[in-house]
């Protein structure tokens, strides 16, 4: 009973993780129509910042030369992590939003294998294939393990996604989500009426990935650890995959979204190990790949809205 | 400066030349950016690796002269471009034709992004993340002067490329179907009313990138290694070669692969192996901010 | 002997928006039919409907009284060709090459003679064939669009307003090209804000107004322009009534 709580707590701490994310790609692909190749990389900036931000000075990763931690506090340090990816993904946004829409794709796929080569590579910076480990916790009395932990785990994640959706919402339903929207269904007219368009888009790309770099930084501090492994494609792919399954430009439906690609993840996780034999476990962890592949691809064919379309925001305008 | 780190680079920059040949074809032909490209070079390289090894059953697995690979992979090499060139059109039919129609270029980026990781996964699970060769023969290096040495593997490699770059020129200018292809590039709209089928020209087009990715992907296994990822990591290094050479460019897509290639190897020395996909994304960023058009292309 | 019939053609770029609102005519073989209108009447609209590039379309297209049901890039093949206003040439392709974009709907053993014929009418081509077509002047860029659309020999010829953009010696050297095409018994329809000069060659005139046809007769009586201004003021006054 205890296990399945705290499996359950687990969970839903991993789907919320998620759904930070995710509601920064809706701000970016949602409402601004910018497509975003990079959130591996903005998560990973927002983990690798806040860690090195908080981690004590003495601790730091097992790789020699390590330069170790500043030892700020949590809070501190998701500080930085948001700013970080904010900054990281403005200088993305002014280099490639003059040009045509999929070189802001390149340019972020770009920064995304950058930035895991940094990560993997810059050993006396980021641990290089070590990662860094001994992130603190923000409630680092709580001794971790346990059913207590995990419920606190998930009701720390539950506070900042809440306080992320609500920022998020206030902003994207007011004037900025307006020009935003106006900017997306017809430049010109919007340009006409004075919105500068390539402003809106950097403002846009910065906003979203603030909300991938708090997701990374949340998520590393409540796993204490963190390596260039949990930053590559299939991240970016699953906050996609959330985002396109649960609705695009509605941050209810990106909840919907995590919560089912989650869900489906874990499902087929569990589903190959049972199934296939243990010499096959790599085996298994591709296939599991191209099942979310499959998923978004049929998706994209079946439902290029999403499974929740965002019918209440855009009857607001429209109407 | 080591002349030998130079020759590396050259040898890179060929196969990147070949990669982005197609990839900046489709670029301009079917308007979206293809994140499938890089995982086309690794089908290649795989097709090539299943057809030689059956085939060595029969004609006997040695090396033709000083060259590791013999009649199997020469004949394996063929067969291996035209089932990367029915993938792409595979892919094309299941998926993209369908969201052209819709007329979201961005939506395209997306699936093929998805695409790529579906590709590289089911390769990984067919073949394992071992790498694999074409042979295990080891080649010793030639010294070819300036204290420069190659194997003669990366010698053919080099002078095949440059090889299928020209060839593929005069198909560009001297073809009706490379006229068609380069119209259709510069104005759809204009290309049909001057009688050009656009669905026949996606199809060729998809067949030509497939096949010159799998061309360089089997180079590229030949030379180095045959990995799930081998494709998907000269991504980055492919784009910013497209772009540097601008895109819709034949001799652009080879002169941009060639200077990524040669300006990756001669950074080795001063930052190391492990930082490649960096030089490519600061070239890259370069390029978008000084010359965004790329050194061959023209504004769009 | 009508060459082109069009019959009834409601079309638009979205669904349930019509531009052009049910329009008839039909061409002759010789014949040159200019349509006239105010700004927005539908004149480029319904000249691209008939080449086949507008996504809502309603309506038959007859050719030699045969119903045409080609998608737009077999129109060139069927014997009609459509000369756009913009962007009409390959920019980035040498002259000969645009010629070879043209000459490629033929059989193979005709295309080099119909090129040569090509460069015969129009020398000022013929004098550098290599050059790229974007470094034309727009005088010769108009040139090359209509010489491309000739080499296969259509029927009927969809021009654009060729004269936009060109000086007005340009323009009557561009119109008596064009009337001399006709004069080879090609069907011209010939779609222009330049009403003077399209009046000077043509044989009668289709005037738009909204979408549909205001006025349809022979090209004489409208040339002293006082039919015409009728025609076009009574559409800003239904307008204004409306």
């Amino acid at each position: 009973m205890t296990g399945t709580l705290s499996y359950l707590a687990f969970f839903l701490t991993e789907v919320l993780v998620n759904f930070i994310a995710v509601l920064g790609l809706n701000v970016q692909w949602g409402f601004a129509g910018l497509f975003n190749v990079g959130v591996a990389g903005f998560v990973g900036i927002g983990a690798y910042v806040s860690a090195l931000l908080t981690v004590p000075p003495w601790h730091g990763a097992p790789g020699p030369g390590h330069v170790g931690g500043l030892g700020l506090p949590v809070l501190v340090g998701w500080a930085g992590a948001v700013l970080a990816s904010a900054a990281s993904a403005a200088v993305v946004g002014v280099a490639t939003l003059r040009l045509r829409a999929d070189y802001l794709a390149i340019g972020t796929f770009g920064i995304a294998v950058a930035l895991h080569e940094l990560a993997a590579n810059a050993q006396g910076l980021t641990g290089g294939p070590f990662g860094i480990a001994f992130i603190p916790h923000l409630l680092a009395a709580v001794p971790p393990g346990g059913l207590a932990r995990g419920l606190l785990d998930l009701a720390i994640t539950a506070l900042a996604a809440g306080a992320a959706w609500l920022v998020i919402d206030r902003i994207t339903a007011g004037p900025f989500g307006r020009a935003l929207r106006a900017l997306a269904q017809d430049e010109a007219a919007a340009a006409s009426l004075g919105c500068d368009p390539r402003r809106l888009r950097i403002q846009a790309m910065a906003l979203g990935a603030a909300a991938m770099g708090l997701a990374g930084a949340v998520q590393a501090s409540l796993i204490g650890y963190i390596a260039p492994g949990n930053f590559v494609p299939i991240l970016t792919f699953q906050v996609w995959a959330m985002l396109v399954v649960g609705g695009v430009g509605s941050h209810r439906g990106a909840l919907f979204g995590a919560f089912a690609i989650w869900g489906l993840w874990s499902a087929a996780g569990s589903l190959f190990a049972a199934i296939l034999p243990p010499s096959m476990a790599t085996g298994g962890a591709s296939l599991r790949i191209v099942a979310i592949g499959v998923t978004i691809a049929i998706s994209l064919l079946w439902r290029p809205r999403g499974l929740s379309p965002p019918g209440r925001i855009v009857s607001r305008f429209l109407r | 400066m080591n002349p030998q780190f130079l020759a590396d680079g050259i040898l890179t920059g060929a196969l990147l030349g070949l990669g982005g040949v197609g990839l900046t074809l489709a670029y301009s032909i079917l308007r979206f950016a293809n994140f499938v490209h890089g995982d086309f070079l690794t089908v290649g390289a795989y097709a090539a690796l299943v057809v030689a090894g059956a085939l060595s059953q029969f004609l006997g697995g040695s090396g033709i002269g000083p060259f590791s690979f013999g009649w199997p992979l020469i004949i394996a090499l063929p067969v291996a471009m035209a089932a990367t060139g029915a993938l792409a059109l595979l892919l094309d039919w299941l998926l993209f034709r369908r969201l052209r129609r819709r007329g979201e270029e961005i939506v395209l980026v997306m699936a093929s992004f998805g695409a790529s990781l579906a590709v590289r996964s089911l390769i990984e699970f067919a073949f394992t993340p071992e790498p694999k060769y074409y042979s295990h023969d080891l080649q010793i290096a030639m010294p070819l002067g300036f204290s420069v040495r190659a194997t003669p593997d990366q010698l053919a490699v080099v002078v095949l490329a440059g090889v299928a770059g020209i060839a593929l020129h005069i198909l560009l200018t001297r073809t009706a179907m490379g006229r068609a292809m380069r119209a259709v590039a510069e104005n759809p709209a204009l290309a049909r009313v001057a009688g050009i089928d656009p669905a026949r020209v996606v199809r060729a087009t998809w067949w030509l990138g497939g096949g010159l990715a799998a061309l360089a992907g089997v180079f590229l296994g030949l030379t180095v290694q045959i990995r799930p990822y081998m494709g998907f990591d000269l991504l980055l290094p492919l784009f910013a070669g497209v772009i540097l050479g601008g895109v819709g460019s034949v001799p652009g897509a080879l002169a941009g692969g060639m200077i990524v290639g040669v300006a990756e190897a001669l950074a080795v020395p001063f930052i190391g192996a492990a930082w490649r996909g960096g030089v490519a994304f600061l070239l890259l960023l370069a390029v978008l901010l000084v010359r965004p058009q790329g050194l061959f292309g023209m504004e769009r | 002997m009508t060459t082109l019939a069009v019959e009834n053609i409601v079309a638009g770029y979205e669904k349930g928006l019509p531009i052009v609102r049910g329009v008839s005519f039909a061409v002759a073989a010789g014949e040159i039919v200019t349509l006239l209108g105010p700004n927005g009447a539908g004149k480029s609209t319904l000249a691209k409907a008939v080449a086949g590039l507008v996504p809502e379309r309603e309506g038959d297209i007859l050719l030699d009284g045969a119903r045409v049901t080609v998608p737009a890039h077999a129109l060139v093949r069927a014997g009609i060709a459509f000369v756009p206003q913009t962007e009409n040439v390959f920019a980035r392709m040498t002259i000969r090459e645009n010629l070879e974009i043209g000459a490629a709907v033929l059989p193979r053993p005709r295309r080099a003679g119909r090129i040569a014929a090509l460069l015969e009418t129009f020398p000022a081509l013929a004098t550098r064939p290599t050059l790229p077509a974007g470094r034309l002047s727009g005088g010769q860029r108009q040139m090359l669009a209509i010489a491309r659309a000739l080499i296969p020999e259509p029927r009927v010829r969809l021009l654009d307003e060729p004269s936009a953009g060109l000086s007005p010696a340009l323009v009557s050297g561009v119109f008596s090209d064009i009337a001399a095409i006709a004069a080879k018994g090609v069907a011209v329809v010939l779609v222009e804000q330049n009403v003077a000069a399209a009046l000077g060659i043509a044989h009668r005139a289709l005037v738009l107004v909204e979408g549909r046809v205001a006025h349809d007769g022979p090209a004489a009586p409208l040339r002293d322009g006082k039919l015409l201004a009728r025609l076009f003021l009574g559409h800003v006054e239904g307008a204004e009534a409306a």
